[in-house]
């Protein structure tokens, strides 16, 4: 079975519904331009209607054809994004996290800063953690319902800070490429400062 | 008769049995419901100035969740912080201005730190190595 | 075999069944909202606010009500797309039989819910099964390509003379209707030419009146049943026909009734209804590569039920396992539906295969490809014994 990348994306419930999914939309959007076989898909397990309950959005990149397709939550992630940094502090976001995995926050704060909220066994596992302060690049957070659901994206994809976040992560991992990530996001310029912007860490 | 039908049913090892009928007890101990903490929603966290305070007891009956609290014998504010979500209502009804938002992150405590959100035991090993 | 051609999406099932309903230029839509199945009423309803679909959207006051919209619009000439998940679908019970028996050829989408309890937004398949036996043409996507197709075909199904009954086009919910795949659009004309306009000869006309769904005599109520089922039986050439016409001017390869996948040479096979037949073609491509002869067989129909052909079908084999995606509480063989009309359809052969049934997917669980690979070797192990101990195992247990 071909190697999938799994990414699973922290996001605050309702608030960030969209902003969440954007960042694995663009990140699956670019894959799919690299040739790739991508699944970007929400996780409904976190009763996610609930105002800023912790939420995750799941991106897969393959190389062939996704086998776990209909597997409701990612158990065994490559990377993990956080899009509001105070999950952290509640929540293992790492939990199942992979050999080599990446962590990439949307702070202000400097990547050690938060590496304390990670458990000791997860923390092992990480090749690098990275920040951004996806916010201070793109302050639109939208709040739409369109892409819920399983309907289609009424507003662009990656206008807000979901470009930035996708490109921050594409930086650290490399898991697809920057023009890749650029021709994907609709705020290029976002997406761009994530790519160039993020703070990294490398643990080994 | 009864080895007759055994054939039919379903052996449920230890570790998946749920509550007959999924009938739980309420929770007893001011209202808290272990299962269910919400602290870790909650990304401002509501922090009183004492001196300022009136006791008008507004924040208490504006909590959703009845985490505003009377605590040294009735003389000042608390919160529960293992159930407050941090949705500022308290700071919107103070009279007196007297509940701050704070970022949560400026906190070394304060938030009950969950290893997983809804984790069974026979799930786990989804997770492991 | 013709290339297919078209745009390429990224859809949802409930996407892709949007789309095709927009090219099927519907007329009128009833709503209310349940998921997993709600993606497909906000995207009409988006179609119709953007001027994109000359639509009569109308929200229902509950999934009762909402069928008796469709029914109300389709007896008045309409083409008329409803639709519903879990519980919604079974609160609305009383509406199948009628809309049937008026001949109304309304499409239904059912997103499968777990009903209650625990009511899982994942997919169990009781809650369009419970209404299997209500006059309505009833069968599913396992993509959201077919999901597309479908919606296509059961239409044109469903209005044919020879027919006109509902249909109801069923996907699994989360697997289907939420997990977008590539899916590809044809052209307006080419859909035109395939689906003509709805014609409706007993239209409510106020010009002409008629009488629907009157009071019937003593001695006419056998009559009207039997009419019901010569209508829904008939539909087996129209489907033939259908499917065919469908394969040849869009380039694919959908069987009429009964999808065999690698069975050329099998021996075992698992009979799937449903989504989980993609994760299970993986699985039966992996056990192939293994040695194991096995196969998969899935219906593209569930009413009407190609009893022959699954007879046919099957009657080769070793051994069938049924992977049931619902629940017959305390049903013959104490499995699910499909292996009820599995079993009848095999009574007819003069060589039976060794039948059992797995329970998987209950409660909206996933299955997992280890956990196919457990039903092989289940359906190795009766083969050679000639006979199973059980009427059905159940996935997901660690203990078995």
């Amino acid at each position: 079975m071909a190697k999938t990348i799994e990414v699973t994306v922290w996001a605050t419930g309702v608030v960030q519904d969209k902003e969440g999914r954007d960042v694995c939309l663009v990140l699956t959007e670019a894959a799919n331009q690299e040739g790739k076989f991508t699944q970007a898909f929400d996780n409904y397990v976190d009763l996610p209607d609930r105002i800023n309950v912790q939420v995750r959005k799941y991106a897969r990149i393959s190389d062939a054809e996704i086998e776990n397709k209909f597997e409701y939550e990612n158990h065994r992630p490559n990377i993990i994004g956080v899009t509001e940094a105070t999950i952290m502090k509640g929540i293992n976001v790492c939990k199942g996290l992979q050999e080599g995995g990446f962590l990439v926050i949307n702070t202000t704060k400097d990547p050690e800063a938060l590496l304390k909220y990670v458990p000791e066994k997860e923390r092992k596992k990480l090749k690098a953690v990275a920040t951004i302060d996806a916010i201070g690049i793109a302050p639109e957070q939208l709040i739409d319902y369109s892409g819920a659901e399983g309907a289609e994206d009424v507003s662009a994809i990656g206008a807000g800070l979901g470009s930035v976040m996708a490109g921050a992560i594409a930086a650290v991992s490399g898991i697809v490429k920057k023009e890749s990530i650029l021709a994907a996001a609709a705020n290029r310029t976002a997406a761009k400062r994530g790519y160039d912007e993020v703070k990294i860490k490398v643990l080994k | 008769m009864k080895e007759r039908y055994k054939k039919y049913t379903v052996d449920i090892p230890e570790d998946m049995k749920i509550p007959y009928a999924c009938i739980v007890e309420s929770p007893k101990v001011n209202g808290e419901q272990p299962q269910m903490l919400t602290g870790g929603w909650r990304i401002y966290r509501p922090v009183v100035d004492h001196d300022k305070c009136v006791l008008c007891k507004s924040c208490i009956l504006a909590c959703p969740d009845a985490t505003v609290l009377l605590v040294d014998g009735g003389q000042k504010i608390g919160f529960n912080l293992d159930y407050c979500k941090g949705c500022g209502l308290c700071t919107w009804v103070c009279p007196v201005n007297a509940i701050d938002r704070v970022p949560e992150l400026d906190f070394e405590d304060g938030v009950p730190f969950q290893d997983a959100l809804f984790l069974l035991p026979h799930v786990e090993r989804l997770y492991a190595d | 075999m013709a290339e297919r051609t078209g745009t390429v999406k990224f859809l949802t099932g409930l996407g892709a069944v949007a789309t095709a309903l927009k090219m099927a230029d519907i007329d009128v839509a009833s709503s209310y909202p349940i998921r997993p199945y709600t993606g497909a009423m906000m995207m009409l309803s988006q179609m119709a606010a953007r001027g994109e679909l000359d639509l009569e959207f109308v929200h229902g006051e509950g999934e009762h009500g909402q069928l008796g919209i469709a029914h109300g619009a389709s007896a008045a000439g309409a083409r008329a797309f409803t639709g519903s998940s879990g519980v919604g679908v079974t609160y609305a019970m009383e509406t199948y039989s009628p809309i049937s028996g008026g001949r109304c050829p309304v499409q239904m989408l059912i997103g499968n819910r777990t009903l209650d309890p625990p009511g899982d937004f994942g997919s169990e398949h009781t809650d369009a099964l419970s209404t299997r036996d209500q006059g309505w043409l009833m069968g599913w996507a396992h993509t959201p390509q077919e999901a597309f197709d479908n919606t296509l075909m059961f239409y044109r199904i469903g209005e044919d003379a020879r027919v006109s009954l509902p249909q109801m086009n069923c996907q699994d919910g989360y697997f289907i209707t939420h997990i977008p795949a590539k899916v590809v659009i044809p052209s307006q004309e080419e859909v035109n030419k395939f689906l003509p306009p709805l014609n409706f000869p007993d239209a409510l006309d106020p010009l002409n009146p008629l009488g629907h769904g009157p009071q019937l005599f003593p001695g006419q109520g056998h009559v009207l049943e039997a009419d019901r089922v010569n209508a829904m039986m008939g539909a087996f050439p129209v489907i033939d026909e259908v499917v065919n016409a469908f394969n040849a001017q869009f380039g694919t390869d959908y069987a009429p009734f009964v999808e065999q996948y690698r069975c050329e040479d099998a021996e075992y096979v698992l009979f799937i209804n449903g989504g989980h037949a993609y994760t299970a073609k993986f699985a039966v491509n992996h056990m192939r590569e293994k040695g194991m002869k096995i196969g998969l067989v899935r219906p593209r129909w569930i009413r009407p039920w190609a009893t022959d052909v699954v007879a046919d079908i099957l009657s080769k084999f070793k051994a069938v396992g049924v992977v049931e995606t619902n629940n017959a509480f305390g049903a013959a063989r104490q499995a699910g539906i499909l292996t009820l009309e599995v079993a009848t359809s095999l009574y007819q052969c003069d060589k039976k295969p060794v039948l059992t049934a797995f329970m998987g997917g209950l409660g909206g669980e996933v299955i997992r490809l280890d956990e196919f690979y457990y039903m092989g070797d289940v359906l190795k192990k009766v083969a050679a014994e000639g006979k199973a101990d059980r009427t059905a195992y159940w996935i997901g247990f660690h203990n078995v």
